[in-house]
């Protein structure tokens, strides 16, 4: 099956004044479509950055990121957003949800964007996705009236409504405490079992990491290891390992 | 659709959202507020105004002869404007009405002249005379009569007799002529009076040369007037209506004095001063004890009593005695001292005084120093320089109603355009008729420039013996032609046509229809070129002169503060919006990373400041039209009567004007977009990767 996510020798220089920063520098990567993997590592070994570049909301110094079969490089800022509310789908550490809209107008934002479906195909598809996620009785709340957790939930559900066929999580438990955060993680690795969607989320957390299918370890800008999750078979030894 | 929805959701989710936005929020709400206000009331006096000056005098417009120096100003009195007189009324009439929209052309003109009077002492000893001697005709006073104005002049010479030994005692030695002295011990001697009646003549000439000159307050008035055809004049303004005495009887020569010049100039000036007192007191609601005008004004009727003692024969003298001290409960004989007590008023005891004066004391004396029915002497300085005088019959007072207090609308009195063209210094068909049979009687004749000299000092005419021959006073005066021919003319009716054909100097157009005012003004100017009839014509507000330009002033003053609140809130609300929106750069970067194009965040950040400009400026407008709508409930007084003339009435009722409740949103709507344009193409440039970024 092609690549849903291919990197190729890719390196990202940060400036800052007059010295130039490497946050990656060279690394390869390639992930397949319904794929459940965890991108781990210290603070400052370029998770972020790299999870920018497959969002789409940066590009590469050099190398070649392709999402897709789109080769972000060649995008302009037009289309780059258009990859981004078609295909991808954001979860964030701090949630980002728009303050002054219901969990419902959260949700259903993606799909006003998008422009394609009806007022009442969105609410039904809104409402399913909040179902799933365990909130249908908030749909009205606004994010401040709801609790961490689910306010992650909202973010997945608004991750999900478009029905992206990549979910970026930025360290999607930092902000909450474990069992919220496990919870979170198996709802992710639910949606990912039932809708297929790939899932690419940092993490510095072991418990978290252990949920992955597999877990790319970053450190200075460059890929140790690329290893089957625990428990899911063998670790694998390549740090590039195509499927 | 929806996009636009979710972005007015936003917007209208966001209108609190933070304290900035309030912050804006009220600027906005301020500023619409301004604008609603200030326009409505702007609009109101605008409409109020033109209401007094159309109606009033202007007309909706003015024609003149195209070829003067000056525009009309009708109201700049004390600088009447050089205008060309239209040589014929009655050649442009026609054509001005033959323009569609015209209604009514009426001829005018504008002028100011010289009222003067005699003294208080010289008005008793005319009266005198008049009683001692007759004129042919009228009736012979009573012995009753001619004593009691006898007693009136001997009571005068007593007061003046007082105040001089008062002024020899305190003025510097030499200061009082002992020649004037003498005479008053003479005048105010029994003697004096035993032979008056022997030689009355005689006795009234010694008084008219010798005392009345003493008193010092003879007065001159400048009475500012419209020469007009006062049917077309009293047919055309509408609010015109007579006060006192009647309308000058069609076709004749005669003059309607303005009420509020009749009471300012020629009431009694201790009245007029009370009268102004008890309208503050009364309907302005002033207090004497506050205000430093009423003050001054008591203090004035406290020391100028000498108008009103001078009135007073022995008789009532000894009547307003008893009268005042009643009212002052003072023991006091001297009139003078008693009168200075009485007019010493206060917040307590004025509206007493005023009732003692007006049912007790007004009886005694003449309130007005001219009453209807009687004639008045204008003269007036020509534009060549000659002094033109013309007598003219007094028939009553008029005002404009709903401006009965305005200086200004009633600083006009009216006159027939007759008398107002021989004081102008026109030369009319009887003048000419006139100066031909003075040339004939004085053998006359006319002398070629050329041949001057020859005629007056040449040829070899014949010396001749002149002779002397006595003059008969009595005779010239009895048979003086001017005085036959003032009479003559106070009693012709003259007709619609002879009125027309004449001078005017500038003509009010009222039209049918108000609102086509500029289109006429056109069509006017048109008829008059076509024509060549040599007219100009200006709107009224232009003919109202700098009075006009009033409102042109208020608004421009309006425009520019309302300009700098909005070029200030432009400033405030920038910087404003572009911190609201570094508060919101991860949410904005929230929304790229999820799929939201920079047009959408521009839009968003624009809809927004709008949505906010818009819910605060409504609610100020709503505020404004609140506020308008009190002012209009309750007016606004006329404090003076300057405003009274802004106002056309006692007080405004401004109406909320569409036109600045539209305005205010228009403005509301561009002011918002400015202050957001810069923030909101800031926005656009919030990367994505901010919503990456921490909390921290």
């Amino acid at each position: 099956m092609a690549d849903i996510v291919s990197i190729v020798n890719v390196t990202k220089d940060y400036h800052l004044d007059k010295v130039v920063v490497p946050a990656l520098r060279g690394v390869d990567l390639h992930v397949a479509p319904g794929d459940f993997i965890s991108i781990a590592g210290p603070s400052g070994s370029g998770k972020t950055t790299l999870l920018n570049l497959i969002g789409c909301v940066d590009v590469a110094t050099s190398g070649t990121v392709t999402i897709n079969g789109h080769d972000t490089k060649s995008l302009s800022d037009r289309q780059l957003t258009d990859l981004r509310l078609d295909t991808l789908g954001f979860i964030f550490q701090s949630f980002n949800l728009v303050p002054v809209l219901s969990v419902f107008q959260n949700v259903e934002f993606p799909l006003l964007l998008q422009r394609r479906l009806g007022a009442s195909a969105r609410a039904i598809r809104v409402n399913a996705l909040l179902a799933k996620v365990g909130l249908d009785k908030h749909a009205q709340h606004r994010p401040s009236e709801l609790s961490g957790g689910q306010r992650q939930r909202v973010a997945i559900a608004r991750a999900l409504v478009t029905a992206p066929k990549i979910v970026l999580a930025d360290e999607p438990t930092a902000n909450l405490d474990s069992k919220t955060g496990d919870a979170i993680i198996d709802l992710m690795k639910e949606m990912n079992k039932s809708e297929g969607t790939t899932f690419i989320f940092s993490t510095h957390d072991a418990k978290v990491m252990a949920h992955a299918d597999r877990v790319v370890r970053l450190a200075d800008g460059l890929i140790q290891t690329l290893a089957e999750a625990a428990g899911s078979g063998p670790a694998a030894l390549s740090p590039v390992e195509g499927h | 659709m929806s996009e636009i929805l979710l972005l007015l959701r936003i917007s209208l989710r966001n209108l609190f959202a933070s304290f900035l936005n309030v912050v804006i929020g009220l600027i906005i709400l301020v500023g619409t507020l301004f604008f609603v206000v200030g326009g409505s009331l702007v609009n109101s006096i605008d409409s109020a105004m033109s209401r007094s000056i159309i109606g009033s005098v202007a007309g909706h417009a003015q024609v003149y002869q195209a070829s003067s120096k000056d525009k009309p100003a009708l109201f700049d009195n004390w600088n009447m404007p050089d205008l060309d007189a239209i040589p014929d009324f009655a050649k442009v009439e026609g054509p001005l009405l033959a323009v569609p929209n015209v209604k009514t052309v009426v001829p005018m003109g504008v002028n100011t002249s010289i009222v003067a009077f005699g003294n208080t002492v010289d008005q008793a000893l005319e009266k005198l005379r008049k009683a001692e001697s007759p004129k042919k005709g009228e009736p012979k006073a009573s012995r009753e009569q001619i004593a009691s104005l006898k007693d009136h002049v001997r009571q005068i010479v007593k007061v003046i007799d007082g105040d001089m030994a008062k002024l020899n005692v305190v003025a510097a030695k030499g200061a009082v002529d002992p020649e004037d002295l003498r005479n008053l011990a003479k005048a105010n001697s029994p003697a004096f009076w035993a032979g008056f009646d022997a030689d009355s003549l005689g006795h009234l000439e010694f008084l008219e040369n010798k005392i009345s000159s003493l008193v010092p307050d003879a007065d001159q008035i400048f009475l500012g007037y419209v020469g007009t055809d006062l049917d077309a004049f009293q047919g055309a303004f509408d609010r015109m209506q007579i006060v006192d005495g009647t309308a000058v009887p069609k076709g004749r020569r005669g003059l309607l004095i303005s009420k509020y010049v009749y009471e300012s100039q020629f009431k009694l000036k201790v009245a007029y001063r009370l009268d102004t007192i008890h309208e503050a007191l009364t309907v302005q609601h002033k207090k004497i004890a506050k205000d430093a005008d009423l003050q001054d004004l008591v203090r004035q009727n406290k020391t100028q009593t000498r108008e009103i003692i001078l009135q007073l024969d022995a008789l009532s003298a000894r009547k307003a005695q008893g009268i005042l001290q009643t009212a002052t409960g003072s023991k006091e004989s001297d009139l003078a001292k008693l009168f200075s007590l009485f007019f010493d008023t206060n917040d307590a005891n004025f509206e007493d005084r005023y009732k003692v004066f007006y049912t007790q004391l007004a009886p005694m004396v003449e309130l007005y120093r001219l009453k209807p029915g009687e004639s008045l002497t204008i003269k007036n300085y020509t534009k060549s320089g000659f002094v033109e005088a013309v007598n003219v019959k007094v028939y009553g007072t008029f005002q404009f109603k709903g401006l009965e207090k305005s200086g200004l609308a009633g600083a006009l009195s009216l006159m027939d355009l007759m008398s107002f063209r021989d004081l102008y210094g026109f030369v009319t068909p009887e003048k000419i008729a006139e100066t031909k049979k003075l040339e004939a009687q004085a053998g006359a004749k006319y002398v070629d420039r050329a041949d001057a000299e020859a005629s007056l000092f040449g040829g070899g005419g014949e010396v001749t013996q002149g002779h002397q021959t006595s003059i008969n006073d009595q005779a010239e005066l009895g048979s003086n032609p001017q005085i036959q021919k003032a009479q003559d003319l106070n009693d012709r009716v003259y007709s619609p046509a002879e009125i027309n054909q004449g001078v005017a100097i500038e003509a009010a157009i009222i039209l049918k229809d108000p609102s086509k005012l500029k289109q006429t003004l056109k069509d006017i100017q048109k008829a008059s070129d076509d024509q060549h009839l040599g007219l100009a014509v200006v709107d009224w507000q232009k003919a109202a002169g700098n009075i006009g330009q009033f409102v042109l002033i208020c608004k421009l003053i309006l425009a520019f503060a309302t300009g700098v609140i909005f070029v200030v809130a432009i400033v405030i609300m920038n910087n404003a919006v572009v911190m609201a929106t570094l508060q919101r750069v991860r949410e904005i970067g929230t929304l790229r990373a999820i799929g939201a194009q920079r047009t959408f965040v521009l839009s968003m950040v624009l809809c927004e400041t709008v949505v906010l400009g818009l819910a605060f400026g409504s609610l100020g407008a709503l505020l404004g039209s609140g506020i308008v709508g009190w002012m209009n409930h309750a007016g606004i007084p006329a404090g003076n009567e300057f405003l009274y003339f802004f106002f056309s009435g006692p007080s405004l009722h401004p109406g909320l004007s569409l036109g600045s409740l539209l305005g205010a949103f228009v403005v509301v709507v561009l002011v918002t977009c400015a202050s957001a344009l810069y923030p909101a193409v800031m926005a656009t440039r919030v990367s994505p990767i901010q919503a990456m970024a921490s909390e921290d």
